[in-house]
């Protein structure tokens, strides 16, 4: 209950310290020009044309380490994760469920905190099922019988209860993020089993495992932006925060 | 004999109808018939590549209204644009599209069907259409709407959003940034470029 009551704090606090990033100029010279040209401009799926934006007064920063990840990206992920690839594909998204899996409580407790009490029994169900029928996670029977995993984390539990992104930032190995979701995912940790069941370095181990695991999954989407865009850094940076939006408001 | 008066019946006006519901066809139709259309394409391997290429640019380029994506994407500044400059960027927008898709033909690795896209549903408001489908693959459902405008009877798409990504959105406030620092030389600079780029890009590449 004192955990509880810490929490409703911190969101008032954060919320009132927080500058909201998501409205700017852009978005209302985009509403009017909506109101002018209606006819072009308007988009009934559209939000109205606002603009979702993300702060970045960090840029510099940021690109440096966008140039950095970019680098371990192709020099060292990537490399590892092809070599990874000899492990049959099935047991690649076996793997990927499997750790998938072991953070329904992540998932569990941010649907619970959002109120979102019938995403929480599917998590609910979801992790009972997979872990017996499914073979400790390594399969995925709930999704055939219609029940589907449903992303949530902390972060998207403070965007909400309205709270902003903050600054955009990009960090080391760990990619994409702001202030608020960073913050998020050092709450997501303490959820985790490995957090309790692993030493640091066995921790870092599984990390680096379910990353690889994951990449050699993906079918180049880094590269795909890469090659596509005229700015890679503001591709990436736009659609994470479009990402993210829309993933508060599921 | 009511059994062949309903087939007259039939023979007349079954043409007719069909006719009339072409010409009528909902937006999530058109949309998967061109899309079952490029798969097979893709799929095809006996196909010579250029004419694959040529086939699957034409397919795209029917179904996609550049012009519309266009001014969506330029947004506040399509109204600052000169006449030539709005007709400048369509053209180094749809070059730059038809390039991106044809580096996505090369590097595509034959592991899609028809199969692995569910069309789910479709919202229609006026001349507007969502159609919502979902590509669905061993391990993930990946939620991929298409906005589509009707001109002529025809549906064509003017913005795709990937899980919540709008591909329109994303280009606007990546292209108005560089617009607003660099102005649309600067752009169109950049875009002339990327398209150079790619083409030459090695057809392996991405792979």
């Amino acid at each position: 209950m004192r955990k509880l009551s810490f929490w409703v704090v911190f969101f008032l606090l954060w919320s009132a310290v927080l500058p909201v990033a998501e409205t700017s100029a852009a978005g209302s010279a985009a509403m009017e020009v909506a109101s002018e040209e209606d006819d072009l401009f308007h988009d009934p799926f559209d939000d109205n044309g606002r603009e979702i934006l993300i702060a970045d007064p960090l840029e510099p920063v940021n690109r440096a380490f966008f140039w950095f990840n970019d680098k371990a990206y192709f020099y060292f992920l990537k490399p590892v994760a092809r070599a990874y690839r000899f492990v049959p594909e099935d047991g690649r998204v076996s793997v990927g469920r499997f750790f998938a899996n072991l953070a329904t409580p992540v998932r569990f407790a941010n649907s619970l905190l959002q109120l979102k009490i019938k995403d929480a029994g599917g998590e609910l169900g979801r992790f009972c099922l997979n872990t017996t029928v499914g073979m400790g996670g390594l399969l995925d029977p709930a999704r055939s019988l219609g029940l589907n995993q449903k992303d949530e984390d902390f972060g998207q539990t403070l965007g909400h209860y309205g709270v902003g992104q903050g600054c955009y930032l990009v960090l080391p190995f760990l990619g994409f993020s702001s202030l608020r979701d960073g913050i998020g995912s050092v709450v997501d940790r303490f959820l985790e089993p490995q957090t309790y069941l692993l030493s640091f370095w066995e921790g870092l181990g599984a990390t680096g495992l379910e990353t690889v695991n994951f990449l050699s999954l993906d079918k180049d989407t880094y590269e795909t932006i890469k090659k596509d865009s005229l700015d890679p850094y503001l591709f990436t940076r736009n659609a994470y925060a479009q990402r993210r939006e829309g993933l508060v408001k599921k | 004999m009511k059994k062949s008066f309903l087939l007259l019946f039939l023979l007349f006006f079954l043409p007719l109808s069909v006719s009339v519901e072409a010409a009528a066809r909902r937006a999530i139709e058109q949309l998967q018939v061109d899309v079952d259309q490029i798969v097979e394409i893709l799929n095809d391997e006996a196909l010579d590549r250029r004419i694959r290429d040529e086939k699957i640019i034409a397919l795209v380029k029917g179904r996609f209204d550049f012009p519309t994506m266009s001014q969506w994407i330029l947004g506040i500044n399509w109204r600052r644009a000169s006449e030539a400059e709005r007709q400048r960027f369509i053209d180094l927008f749809t070059g730059l599209l038809e390039n991106t898709y044809a580096g996505r033909i090369e590097s595509y690795t034959g592991d899609y069907g028809k199969e692995n896209v569910r069309y789910v549903q479709e919202q229609v408001e006026g001349d507007r259409s969502l159609v919502n489908t979902l590509i669905v693959t061993k391990s993930a459902e990946i939620p991929v709407d298409y906005k589509m405008i009707r001109k002529d009877g025809e549906w064509r798409v003017y913005d795709v959003v990937i899980e919540g990504v709008s591909l329109v959105r994303n280009y606007r406030t990546t292209y108005g940034e560089i617009v607003s620092k660099e102005g649309f030389p600067g752009l169109f600079a950049r875009m002339e470029e990327k398209i150079k780029e790619l083409k030459k890009a090695p057809p392996e590449a991405g792979k």
